[in-house]
């Protein structure tokens, strides 16, 4: 009987500081055993339990790509005990992992259509993995127009420096960084993300949002979308609740009938109607 | 189904026999009541009380549990092994809420997807054997409420049912006929059936409580909002015994134990009723005050779990009625509940 709660070992083999503050890294795992990746076969926007002896475990957004074999990464921000651990870490540490767990953006549903993709701050992670599955390839021409808005409070916590460079060379990406207030580097745009989405206006005709940031940022940048005329079963998030077990066990993380880690993380703005507020 | 029937007075004997040769669960009699425990030598099985205090849940769910063991080497903690297997079991005289409950929590932790292989263990290795409910001990007993009974077979693999003068005892499962070497020969007489279908309309028409527990889903389902929450928690006091003793709550946590260069890493029962429970640690709670919490733990029995598993997540033990330390009666609350 396969164990749900025993992580796979993995090693860490690098670690990238994203931001200037320090406090979020991109941490990159290989797994010990080749079978073990084998079994973690994941899609973007699912997650993982980071799991750490002696600490615990953090549930975390996967934020590599399937199109990146050989490895899986996580960016973490630095903020409980797990967390901090990890951020202690040096490359060469052994650690687990456990997963992939919960659903996925629905990439089945997204083909043959126009893209939009709206990140704020940290919350880019498993954005990025979709981003970096969408382009890889072949996969390009599944989908349609990709037009992303992603933005940070300054230049200096944007994430994957090096990754929107080589997006923004590109022509089958319409690429659109912004942050709060810039500095004396910053030759890009100022302004808040839904000011943002509204100058990009990207049309809603045959395409898909999907919108993941702090609450306020979606709390103003859904107007904008149901402006464009986006129907509620064409707004994507997820959403993020305190875990433990991963798979639907331990009781916490329900939204109503439906546990964030099973059954979400990822939610159509039409079924998070049918919840309950309470999260 | 095999029957037999033993003397009143050779259960306890053969409680004992069963228990020379596999572990046995017993309800055994301690200072301030009767609770189930792993037999040992010297201790005396009961078998004439009302119910356990505690219910059997944490022979299947303990309330500690290793989950894994691990250790330091010079490249960090390393995995070393699982927690430790279930051994064949037998638990004696749950009640029959008590058995209904194992199949409730079976459709959680029982499913094709993650199955949880500690608690599937040990159910899979136990024999569940059950005293029917001659007569319902307690005015707060309304099993009959939630789709259970006095004498209901849901759980067991062997019914006890108190004749008068014997047991009767029924064999409903292959996995409770591994017993019937303990029982003896004799069969029950050609009346027995028949009495035996009386006790089961006299033990339910003597439950006193009746409540619409199966009415209140509709209702639940448009009042999330409704004022009615807020009038239940305010004399709450977060203590968490209503989670602690129900047969069918099943929130845990999962924490990492280490003592030098050893560690394990365990589940502990946790309750709804903790503020702590949904607290993230950017400070933000989705259930901040205890009417979130008691709004949760009501909706979970009465509407969660129906709509998850088909089933209600109570079994009318009343253990979380006569424990509460400030009478807070979900018999009252599903009542109020019906009428709003």
């Amino acid at each position: 009987m396969q164990n749900p709660y025993i992580p796979y070992p993995v090693e860490v083999i690098k670690i990238i500081t994203e931001v200037e503050t320090k406090d979020q890294k991109t941490f990159r795992l290989a797994f010990l055993n080749k079978q073990d990746e084998e079994n973690f076969k994941y899609m973007p926007g699912q997650f993982a339990e980071l799991s750490i002896y002696g600490k615990g475990e953090s549930p975390i957004g996967i934020a590599s790509s399937p199109t990146q074999p050989g490895y899986i990464e996580f960016t973490v921000q630095k903020a409980g005990v797990v967390t901090s651990a990890l951020h202690a870490m040096e490359e060469g540490t052994k650690m687990g992992v456990r997963g992939p767990l919960g659903n996925f953006y629905p990439i089945e549903y997204l083909e043959g259509k126009n893209i939009v993709i709206v990140g704020g701050g940290f919350a880019f992670t498993t954005l990025r993995s979709l981003i970096n599955y969408m382009i890889f390839g072949e996969n390009r021409k599944r989908f349609g127009k990709i037009t992303v808005v992603y933005g940070a409070r300054n230049p200096g916590l944007l994430l994957y420096k090096d990754e929107l460079e080589a997006w923004g060379k590109r022509d089958d990406i319409n690429l659109n960084l912004t942050v709060d207030k810039g500095d004396a580097t910053w030759k890009g745009r100022e302004g808040f993300i839904p000011a943002v989405c509204e100058q990009v206006a990207p049309s809603s005709e045959n395409a898909v949002v999907i919108i993941c940031g702090p609450p306020v940022m979606i709390r103003f940048t859904l107007p904008v979308f149901f402006n464009l005329g986006f129907s509620k079963e064409n707004i994507i998030t997820s959403l993020e609740m305190r875990m433990k077990c991963g798979i639907g066990k331990c009781g916490r993380c329900n939204v109503g009938s439906k546990y964030v880690c099973k059954d979400g993380p990822v939610f159509t703005l039409a079924e998070l109607d049918q919840l309950t507020k309470e999260y | 189904m095999e029957k037999r029937s033993i003397k009143k007075d050779a259960l306890a004997g053969i409680i004992k026999k069963v228990a020379g040769d596999m572990l046995v669960y017993a309800p055994v009699k301690e200072e301030d009541g009767v609770f189930f425990r792993a037999l040992g030598a010297g201790m005396e099985p009961q078998t004439t009380y009302a119910n356990t205090k505690n219910a059997p849940k944490n022979i299947f769910f303990p309330h500690t549990e290793k989950m894994m063991k691990y250790t330091r080497t010079d490249k960090g903690m390393e995995f070393v092994e699982n927690g430790d297997p279930a051994k064949d079991a037998v638990l004696f005289g749950s009640r029959p809420c008590d058995a209904k409950s194992f199949t409730l929590l079976d459709l959680l932790f029982d499913q094709e997807k993650y199955k949880d292989p500690f608690y599937c263990d040990k159910r899979e290795k136990t024999i569940v054997v059950t005293q029917a409910c001659v007569h319902p001990p307690y005015s707060t007993c309304f099993c009959t409420s939630v789709d259970g009974s006095p004498t209901s077979e849901a759980g067991s693999d062997v019914m006890l049912t108190d004749m008068g003068d014997s047991y009767l005892v029924e064999f409903f499962t292959p996995k409770g006929e591994k017993l019937l070497k303990y029982f003896g020969d004799a069969k029950p007489d050609a009346a027995a059936e028949a009495k035996k279908k009386e006790i089961a309309e006299t033990a339910a028409a003597e439950i006193v409580s009746h409540i619409p527990a199966k009415e209140i889903k509709p209702i639940l389902d448009v009042n999330f909002e409704h004022p009615f929450w807020n009038t239940i928690h305010q004399r709450c006091l977060a203590c968490g015994t209503c989670t602690f003793l129900c047969p069918t709550c099943h929130c845990f946590d999962i924490s990492d134990e280490v003592k030098y260069d050893d560690g394990i890493r365990v589940r502990n029962w946790d309750s709804c009723m903790f503020p702590m429970f949904t607290q993230e640690t950017s400070g933000h709670n989705p259930r901040p005050s205890q009417k979130e919490r008691w709004r949760q733990r009501t909706m979970h029995k009465f509407k969660y779990y129906i709509d998850m598993f088909g089933a209600i997540s109570c079994v009318g033990c009343g253990r979380c009625v006569m424990y509460c330390p400030v009478n807070i009666d979900i018999r009252k609350i599903v009542t109020d509940i019906s009428k709003l």
